[in-house]
């Protein structure tokens, strides 16, 4: 515990911002959140948290649909177990966001991902077939947001 | 030669050829369905032999709730296969969708897509009752 | 005699299929990798919101139907954060039993399927007949070889007898002797040795750039073990090594799995010998109250990962899942350029991935004329046999000691 106290407390020092956004869920745990007007500074903390606290791992990137924005967990872990989740938005009107691949190369297919299945724009993201709707899914559809739903179809069985 | 062993090839000539074809199921049937051909269960003994090509094959043995992503390769294997054919749907998800009904990326089980002759239920289908489906559908092909 | 041959790759190659693996070629050797997956597909996630939690549990056991166990109890520990429930000790032992019978399952799977990518395809049947053992236990413990069905939030549904844990323990010496085989062979037999050391090279270095988890990353040295690092069920309770090796190319990954194997049964023998007493669950509530939660597993082929948002309602608000082979799948492209196209199949099969990954067309093109040929899985096995055969002498049926 006390280690990710202190790790709280580098990281509020380093970034400002984060001060108050931060909760130690249980040993191993931490989760922490850039508001959305300083969504434009995650690569800078993803850079500090790899290179000065050992967070060497992108585990994966978690999208979710949170109405008004999107929201992007970037999960990452050290050698020692720790899990620190980073929480990032974009708003849902113009969800755009820049790749994080130049930080972690693991990233491209977490951020194929958020693409395919949220529809949000992930610039600088290295060329590549898409990642995990099949190529004949109609565009403009993105099945983890709240409001797609399958359409209806129930092909009967063929004698 | 010997005459038993005149037999026996005479009889595995005679044997359908089978393929395997995956159609996005999570991999539970496919391994039983190789663990059909290992020695404990050993399917060989029936005769049957499991070929690469569709070109040649008289079964086609499917696993799967058919992704999108295999729909059109799934329809184009059974029609490179010669009649008479027969489509074995192999688990749960092939003979009807099983748990992956009504998710987005599936389309249901083998039958939505082509003709089944034979299904072979299980969450895996155990190997036993593999053995138990293809044996009998060779007896109907048989008469 | 006719000869069996196992469906890795059935495809006709004239099937014009959208390929999964781009081969871009210079002579022998591949210069360049393009992966493209999305086969397995399904939705899973999205089901997941529109269906309550219990129901889940058996919607994401079939996510993989070789480590169903991993993905159920990772998605069920989350969901056991969220809700603020304890697992009796007894319960956790019995999940950890179960994650390690299927980790033995898993890794002996591998095995076979290696030995058939290799033309070896006497270790295949050994292999799969060694796993047959394990297969039968748990039948007897959950009622299923596959799919076990074992986990429920709170705990487990079924109670493991006294006979049952004799059994339990009678299997893993059987499994412990064939283990020690497995190793001889994979640091002692030349032949094998030979045909995989320096194949499918990643560094420590590289396999931390990438992201690479399991026993993929442990053979380059890097000793990350969720067990060890993030314990979860009953392994703070029992000793075991974290195996690495310093091969870090296929060899070592070959060797980090079976020298797995052997740490598996310490475990489970452990496992078995200090089985608590008491109940094996508790009971959980329908509603999931509002929270969110990580929970993280060692799968036989890496670092699982689940991601649950709870809503208060009987149904999560989200449920992220992340198998260890995507974590390796970036990393594949670099252990495959520069090396020689014959090499593919083994170096592919050697991160372990699902099955139907490796059920797939290859394209293969040829440098700048751009010249595309299809190949199917059994066509480039084929190529490679071929060419080990010609070029190194390499034949894996003349290995004597499985005779």
């Amino acid at each position: 515990m006390e280690k990710a106290e202190s790790l709280i407390k580098d990281l509020c020092k380093a970034f400002a911002f984060i001060e108050g956004h931060t909760k130690i869920q249980r040993s191993r745990r931490i989760y922490a959140e850039i508001p959305l007007e300083n969504s434009s500074s995650l690569k800078e903390v993803l850079i500090y948290l790899r290179n000065k606290k050992n967070f060497t791992f992108l585990c994966t990137i978690t999208g979710l649909d949170s109405g008004e924005n999107f929201e992007m967990i970037y999960h990452l872990a050290d050698d020692a177990g720790v899990l620190i989740n980073l929480k990032s938005f974009t708003p849902r009107s113009r969800p755009v966001i820049e790749s994080v691949t130049p930080v972690f190369t693991g990233a491209v297919f977490y951020e194929r991902e958020l693409k395919d299945l949220f529809g949000i724009e992930v610039k600088g993201l290295p060329e590549g077939r898409r990642y995990p709707l099949p190529d004949n899914w109609p565009e403009g559809q993105y099945p983890l947001r709240k409001d797609w739903k399958k359409p209806d179809e129930n092909p009967a069985p063929k004698a | 030669m010997s005459l038993i062993n005149k037999i026996l090839t005479w009889a595995r000539i005679k044997s359908p050829w089978i393929i395997h074809f995956n159609t996005g199921a999570c991999n539970a049937c496919d391994i039983e369905i190789l663990a059909s051909l290992t020695p404990t269960y050993d399917l060989e003994r029936f005769g049957i032999q499991l070929k690469g090509t569709p070109r040649h094959a008289d079964v086609m043995v499917c696993s799967g709730p058919v992704t999108l992503q295999t729909k059109d390769r799934l329809l184009r294997i059974y029609e490179q296969m010669a009649e008479p054919k027969f489509v074995v749907a192999v688990g749960t998800c092939a003979s009807s969708g099983g748990v992956f009904q009504g998710c987005y990326g599936v389309n249901g089980g083998i039958d939505t897509i082509i003709p089944v002759s034979a299904y072979i239920p299980g969450c895996p289908a155990r190997p036993e009752a593999i053995i138990d489906g293809v044996v009998k559908l060779l007896s109907t092909i048989k008469s | 005699m006719s000869r069996v041959v196992v469906p890795i790759g059935p495809q006709h190659p004239a099937l014009k299929e959208p390929a999964s693996f781009t081969l871009y070629l210079e002579g022998e050797r591949v210069a360049a990798t393009n992966v493209a997956l999305g086969y397995n597909h399904r939705g899973i996630e999205k089901a997941c919101e529109e269906r309550p939690y219990i129901q889940d549990i058996y919607l994401i056991e079939r996510v993989c139907g070789i480590c169903s166990h991993s993905h159920s109890t990772a998605f069920i520990q989350a969901v056991e954060e969220i809700a603020a429930l304890e697992v009796p000790r007894r319960g956790a032992y019995i999940r950890s039993i179960i994650g390690e019978l299927e980790r033995i399952h898993s890794h002996l799977l591998w095995l076979g399927v290696a030995g058939h990518e290799l033309g070896f395809d006497t270790l295949f049947m050994y292999s799969w007949r060694d796993r047959e053992v394990v297969m039968d236990l748990l039948a007897m413990i959950t009622g299923n070889r596959v799919n076990y069905g074992i986990n429920t939030i709170g705990g487990v549904r079924r109670d493991i007898s006294k006979e049952q844990s004799e059994q339990i323990l009678k299997a893993v010496d059987i499994l412990e002797e064939r283990t020690k085989f497995y190793i001889k062979l994979a640091t002692e037999e030349t032949t094998l040795i030979g045909r995989l050391a320096g194949v499918g090279s990643l560094s420590r270095e590289m396999a931390v750039k990438f992201g690479a988890t399991g026993p993929t990353a442990r053979a380059a040295g890097v000793k990350r073990d969720v067990r060890k690092d993030d314990p979860y069920a009953a392994y703070s309770e029992v000793s075991f090594n974290v195996i690495t090796d310093d091969h870090a190319d296929v060899l070592g990954r070959t060797i980090v799995r079976v020298m797995e194997l052997m740490e598996s049964v310490k475990i489970i023998r452990q496992l078995i010998k200090q089985l608590p007493d008491g109940p094996i669950s508790v009971r959980a509530p329908r509603k999931i109250p509002a929270g969110e939660a990580i929970s993280r597993y060692e799968a036989p082929r890496g670092e699982d990962l689940h991601y649950v948002r709870a809503n208060g309602s009987e149904k999560p608000e989200r449920v992220k899942v992340r198998a260890p082979t995507l974590a390796n799948l970036t990393a594949i492209t670099h252990m495959i350029d520069g090396g020689y196209l014959a090499d593919v199949p083994i170096v592919i099969a050697a991160i372990d991935p699902c099955f139907s990954c490796t059920d797939r067309m290859i394209s293969l093109r040829e440098g700048d004329r751009g010249t595309e040929t299809l190949m199917d899985w059994e066509g480039l096995r084929n190529y490679s046999l071929e060419w080990y055969k010609k070029n190194r002498g390499i034949d894996m049926n003349k290995i004597h000691a499985l005779r």
